[in-house]
């Protein structure tokens, strides 16, 4: 008990960053859920436009706003040229359409007008561009030989309304799933973070020299002692994990109630394991305090930026994925992504999933013993 | 004196370990990272060869428009290209799209049918070339209606169905839509955050003037109580002090730039004098509020460190360090909350000079950070002059 209350002590002590790490999962587990509403049926990508419209709003001009309007999502902006600039850079739109003045006079006129666009050159404005290109060439197909404008509108926009018909095989609730593959993605940094910090902490403290000898000097057996030490950790991360769990049932709902909540669950419990591994050994390497914020931010931070976590596998350098293999991270982050595409669930689609939290596992035998090498050693010294 | 003081700060400063790592080494880790996390989104964020297949049945054997649409679209000499496609069976295509290697496929039956697994980009394109193609058939056949009713009317009889057919289908297909970006080019917005890690780096810098100030306060250190009671000036230590700081930090700048420029490839523009200028200025800012926290807030150094890295990095995380977005929003929705935060003065006056042609924004950030600097000496000043202390 007395060994568990010192640790409490040295937990209150670094209580703030836990809160602080804590804080960031729940900002960045907000920040992406503002996701739209799953449905299993076809929903129509739109890209993001501005128009731009120096014509007056008539007829065909009109009619090709109207056009623009109906397939993508038209977005707010100042008319300001900065304010669209700025928003261009930062993908708050990706296409901008500026419809010249005359527009509809020269295009009746059959003198195809240049329109001014201005594109981030990313999927959606390709996207973006193929809906204009679409417009123009349907309409001048048609200026050549119907020479009425209401009428020429008419044509176009028979022809445009054609739809083909859409049959969506996968029943998943992805987009759910995708918002619980990403909590659980950033878990990996408060996780390894909270464990290593609060850890090196407290290993860092019982080490002070005049504490070490006091210990020593006790009644208590050094494996006591250290059993103790092994047991409240394991405690502080267990209570860590359980907290983020009910976390993720708070923020990301219904779908953590199902077979793949349970396995992000079971997931990201091998995972804690294998992080009071590693922070077990960053502990016995580091004797100082101070040193102690900066290697936590170099571990967590390096771990979570190469193998995924804030950025999606799928974006990553095939080099950097890669050089993750090294980490358990990449492992832990790679059954998340694998939870979210589970269509259905059996031996044959688990095993994968398996397969990985094994290699976690290793990981951590590997850590421990590591620290065992480590420890024997400077006994020795 | 001077001279003394500033060399030994300058020695103490370089000996301090975790100081270096956290205002040199920290900045550069982190831009690694950055660096191996961030160089391939704006690529993965581009078009790629979508992959689809398509039920070869005797619909489609008749159809020569979807087909030979199809084949121009994965054409791999094609410059537009769009599609990967396979042409296979009912059954091989539904397998194909369970086993992920396709998005969805296509097939054809009275009218084209699609069928994919869940909604998305690529998907929403498959549905729209396959209208496309579905409107220009409509197109071609009314407008070689629309001709043939025309040979008709003015009495020929002769008329060649195939060759008015093939005409118009090649007008439509010749139809070019007249469009043309004027968007600036230097549109890459991972930018940021390397500028966001040079704005952090500046500010982080201000713990180096900090300490150095700390060694000279009398309620800081014995070491400062010796030197308070000294018959200097205090201006001069002080002065000395902070241009060990300043060197310090402007050193760790240097190196930081180097490193981004040289070996992380990062673009900040063209005009090398003022992107320096920028860091310069920048540092100052961050110099005189690790002077300001030093000297008003009465506490331990950890505590003031603390408030520094604090304010650093509330302020680093509002210029887009930790997304870029939150800068776009702060800028768009509540400007002054950045007008006022150095670490968005930095990112946003390197963002100025790499993505707009005209200076006034770049001068406009300059210049504020300039009054902030002001602004923290003044604050440094009130609370340093004349201090007395009835107890230590």
């Amino acid at each position: 008990m007395t060994v568990f209350r010192a640790f409490l002590r040295v937990l209150n002590k670094g209580k703030a960053t836990i809160i602080l790490y804590t804080i960031i999962l729940i900002f960045f587990g907000i920040f992406n859920m503002q996701t739209s509403e799953n449905s299993t049926n076809f929903v129509a990508s739109k890209p993001d436009i501005l128009i731009i419209n120096q014509d007056k709003e008539e007829g065909i001009t009109k009619n090709l706003m109207d056009y623009l309007k109906e397939n993508s999502q038209i977005v707010e902006i100042k008319e300001e040229e900065q304010a669209i600039d700025d928003a261009l850079f930062y993908r708050d739109v990706n296409y901008i359409v500026y419809i010249p003045k005359n527009y509809r006079q020269d295009f009746l006129a059959g003198k195809n007008p240049e329109i001014q666009i201005k594109s981030t050159g990313d999927y959606q404005a390709s996207f973006a561009q193929m809906m204009l290109e679409r417009y123009i060439k349907v309409a001048n197909s048609y200026q050549n030989n119907i020479k009425e404008e209401t009428q020429l509108i008419q044509k176009i926009n028979e022809t445009l309304a054609k739809q083909t018909e859409v049959e969506i095989t996968s029943q998943l609730d992805t987009d759910h799933l995708s918002k619980a593959t990403f909590y659980y993605n950033f878990a990996n940094y408060s996780l390894l973070a909270g464990c290593v910090f609060v850890i090196c902490l407290v290993l860092a403290s019982f080490k002070d020299y005049k504490i070490t000898k006091r210990t020593m000097v006790s009644s208590m057996s050094y494996q006591e002692f250290n059993r103790k030490l092994l047991l409240s950790n394991c405690l502080f991360a267990v209570v860590l994990w359980i907290f983020y769990g009910l976390l993720s049932l708070v923020l990301i709902g219904e779908v953590m109630f199902s077979i793949h909540g349970l396995i992000y669950l079971v997931n990201s419990f091998v995972f804690t394991l294998c992080a009071v591994t590693i922070a077990f050994l960053i502990g016995n390497l580091i004797q100082n305090k101070n040193a102690i914020n900066g290697i936590v931010n170099v571990v967590a931070l390096g771990s979570c930026f190469l193998c995924g976590a804030f950025v999606p596998m799928d974006w990553l350098p095939d080099y950097v994925l890669k050089i993750a293999h090294i980490l358990p991270s990449y492992y832990y982050i790679k059954n998340n992504e694998w939870i979210k595409e589970l269509e259905t669930i059996n031996y044959e689609t688990l095993k994968p999933i398996f397969q990985n939290l094994i290699i976690i596992l290793l990981f951590a035998s590997l850590f421990v013993f590591m620290t065992n090498m480590i420890s024997k050693r400077k006994q020795k010294t | 004196m001077f001279i003394h003081n500033f060399k030994y700060t300058l020695k103490a400063l370089f000996r301090n370990k975790m100081l270096i790592f956290w205002t040199y080494l920290f900045p550069i880790i982190l831009g690694t990272f950055f660096n191996l996390a961030f160089s391939n989104i704006e690529n993965s964020e581009k078009l790629e060869i979508i992959k689809i297949a398509i039920v070869e049945n005797d619909k489609l054997k008749s159809n020569t428009i979807f087909q030979e649409a199809f084949e121009t679209l994965s054409d791999e000499e094609n410059e537009d290209r769009l599609f990967s496609t396979q042409y296979v069976s009912e059954e091989e295509a539904k397998q194909l799209l369970q086993n992920n290697e396709i998005i969805g496929y296509m097939i054809l039956e009275e009218e084209p049918k699609i069928i994919i697994q869940s909604s998305g980009i690529n998907e929403t394109i498959l549905k729209y070339v396959t209208e496309e193609i579905m409107q220009n058939t409509k197109m071609i056949n009314e407008l070689a209606e629309n001709e043939i009713q025309a040979e008709i009317a003015i009495g020929n009889i002769s008329i060649d169905y195939h060759k008015i057919y093939q005409n118009v289908r090649e007008t439509i297909q010749q139809e070019e839509a007249n469009i043309k970006n004027i968007a600036k080019s230097n549109l890459s917005y991972t930018m940021i955050e390397f500028y966001t890690l040079i704005a952090m780096s500046c500010l982080y810098g201000g713990i180096l003037g900090m300490v150095a100030i700390n060694q000279k306060l009398a309620n800081m250190s014995d070491n400062g109580k010796r030197v308070s009671i000294a018959p200097t000036k205090k201006g001069k230590v002080v002065l000395s002090s902070l241009l060990a700081g300043y060197i310090a930090q402007i050193i760790g700048l240097a190196i930081l730039f180097a490193y981004t420029i040289l070996v992380l490839k990062v673009d900040f523009g063209t005009n090398l004098p003022l992107i320096l200028l920028l860091g310069i200025v920048g540092s100052l800012a961050g110099l005189t509020m690790g002077l300001a926290i030093g000297t008003v807030v009465k506490a331990n150094e950890g505590l003031k460190t603390g408030i520094l890295i604090s304010v650093t990095m509330l302020g680093s995380f509002l210029s887009g360090m930790m997304g870029i977005t939150m800068k776009y929003i702060i800028d768009k929705n509540l400007p002054i909350l950045n007008q006022i935060n150095p670490a968005n003065m930095i990112t946003d006056g390197f963002y100025a000079l790499y993505y707009y042609d005209t200076l006034d924004r770049f001068y406009f950030n300059l210049v504020s950070l300039l009054l902030f600097s002001g602004i923290m000496l003044i604050i440094s000043y009130t609370s340093l002059r004349r201090q007395k202390y009835d107890s230590i």
